[in-house]
């Protein structure tokens, strides 16, 4: 675990919510990635002192406000996501780049399948097969922040 | 190599083991609740409109910064539009401007007509509404719903309610109203539906949407008038969309020996994917309205036998599907 500015965490948070913010007009959209999702699973799993499961119930309502989504279904599936997530950080530096990536796929069906469920209770319909496609984007988007911020474990000393 | 390990944990000023306050069980357990409160609160309650609508407020400098770059590039595409594209489009304009002016000439022959024959049958002067011109600012946040943000709130008098349409028909309803935007629920979403009326023969139905942006026409018996292609408007009796306004065209027809209903689907005819421009149609007062309730109890008690009024959308099955007009 390596040490962590709090600015930059939450600086990353907003810039994730602007691109959830970014307007779609057209067939795209069901591609978007979940980007604050994804911001905070990162930091959760990479500064657990910092960034814990009260953070994503905030991002998540942050993000049902600025959607106009039912007010506490992203705090919701963020939080129990969170919580399975952080369950295991402390092997995640046992774990190699695929399978790291494994358990953020697994990590983001999970959110998904929680909305999916939010949303059939409240009301909505079947969205169809398409609905997965966001995982795979936001697996894309991980391995992006992966790439900007570093790894979740030390760099490799020189010896 | 484990001992550099080491060294590098105790490096640290607190290790991440020990500062975690709460445990995380217990924390999930917390926030699940909170947010449980808040959906049941949401969605059967009023009480979170009001600090929804501030938020809102508060992030549109954010959700400006956001829709700027697609504003630029559409600004730049309008710039380096090809200049035979305008000569052609201006062609097809005018003509279409022609076309209209004629017909304007007979619309306003028809409308001193009906003006005279509604006096002389005591009638209601039809409401022009005012209408608001707005632009679609993007498709909503939530792909799986049918959601389109108009750049119109309640700073410019927007109301929930309204209906909203496009040059060729009816687009939906305003459902949710921010200060510098409002959401316009799709007539195709399944939770919308709309009193309307095939052109052809009069016959009042209500459609409610269906799969992949379609209509449904459900509770009508499978032996009614109804073809392929028939124009369905709008019936204006629930007092939200005026009378008249097109909504649909009747795309396909199935009969299910089982089923004591047909299955109705249509296409709507406004077209949200293709433009921006739409225009939301102001509300109809309470004391407009109120008159003409009155007439329609009053014709109810004459043609009492007949038939029930429809002042209200009504979704039982036997809603007086073949009233007469």
């Amino acid at each position: 675990m390596r040490h962590t500015n709090i600015v930059s965490i939450y600086f990353t948070l907003l810039v994730a919510l602007l691109c959830q913010l970014f307007p779609w007009v057209g067939q795209g959209i069901i591609f978007r990635p979940d980007f604050v999702l994804v911001a905070v699973l990162y930091w959760l799993l990479r500064a657990p002192n910092l960034c814990n499961v009260g953070t994503a119930w905030v991002a998540g309502l942050l993000v049902d406000l600025a959607t106009g989504s039912l007010l506490g279904q992203h705090a919701l599936s963020f939080t129990i996501t969170a919580f399975i997530a952080l369950s295991y950080q402390r092997r995640l530096v046992l774990f190699n780049t695929w399978q790291l990536a494994g358990y953020v796929i697994a990590l983001l069906t999970i959110e998904r399948v929680l909305m999916l469920l939010l949303k059939l209770f409240a009301g909505d319909e079947n969205p169809g097969w398409h609905y997965l496609w966001p995982i795979l984007t936001s697996l894309i988007l991980w391995q992006m922040m992966i790439v900007i911020f570093g790894g979740l474990t030390r760099p490799r000393t020189k010896q | 190599m484990l001992k550099g390990v080491h060294q590098n944990l105790e490096a640290q000023q607190t290790p991440a083991f020990f500062v975690r306050g709460a445990n995380a069980f217990s924390r999930m357990v917390f926030f699940c609740a909170l947010s449980i409160v808040f959906m049941a609160v949401d969605a059967r309650l009023n009480y979170l409109s009001h600090i929804r609508q501030g938020f809102i407020a508060a992030l549109h400098p954010l959700e400006v910064v956001a829709n700027a770059p697609s504003e630029w590039y559409r600004d730049i595409k309008k710039y380096f539009s090809v200049h035979n594209e305008l000569v052609q489009e201006n062609y097809v304009l005018k003509q279409q401007a022609f076309e209209h002016k004629v017909m304007l000439q007979r619309l306003s022959t028809i409308k001193a007509e009906n003006v005279h024959l509604r006096s002389l049958l005591n009638g209601d002067m039809p409401l022009q509404p005012n209408a608001i011109l707005g632009e679609i600012s993007h498709m909503g946040r939530d792909p799986f719903t049918r959601i389109v943000v108009v750049n119109r709130g309640s700073q410019h008098s927007v109301k929930a309610g309204q209906a909203v349409v496009d040059s060729k028909g009816v687009i939906g309803q305003v459902t949710r109203v921010y200060p510098f935007t409002s959401e316009v629920t799709l007539i195709t979403d399944k939770e919308l539906s709309i009193p309307i009326q095939i052109e052809r023969n009069q016959l009042r139905a209500i459609a409610f949407g269906g799969d992949n942006n379609t209509l449904d026409i459900p509770y009508l018996p499978t032996n009614v008038d109804i073809k392929v292609g028939d124009k369905l408007v709008t019936s204006g009796i629930d007092g939200v969309y005026p009378a008249g306004l097109a909504v649909a065209t009747v795309s396909q027809i199935l009969q299910n020996p089982e089923s004591p209903f047909a299955k109705i689907v249509c296409t709507p005819v406004a077209e949200v994917t293709n433009h921006l421009q739409l225009l939301l149609l102001a509300l109809p007062d309470a004391k407009d309205t109120a008159p003409i309730e009155e007439k329609i109890t009053q014709e109810a008690k004459v043609a009492k036998d007949n038939s029930k009024p429809q002042t209200k959308v009504q979704t039982k099955p036997k809603a007086n599907i073949n009233a007469p007009h």
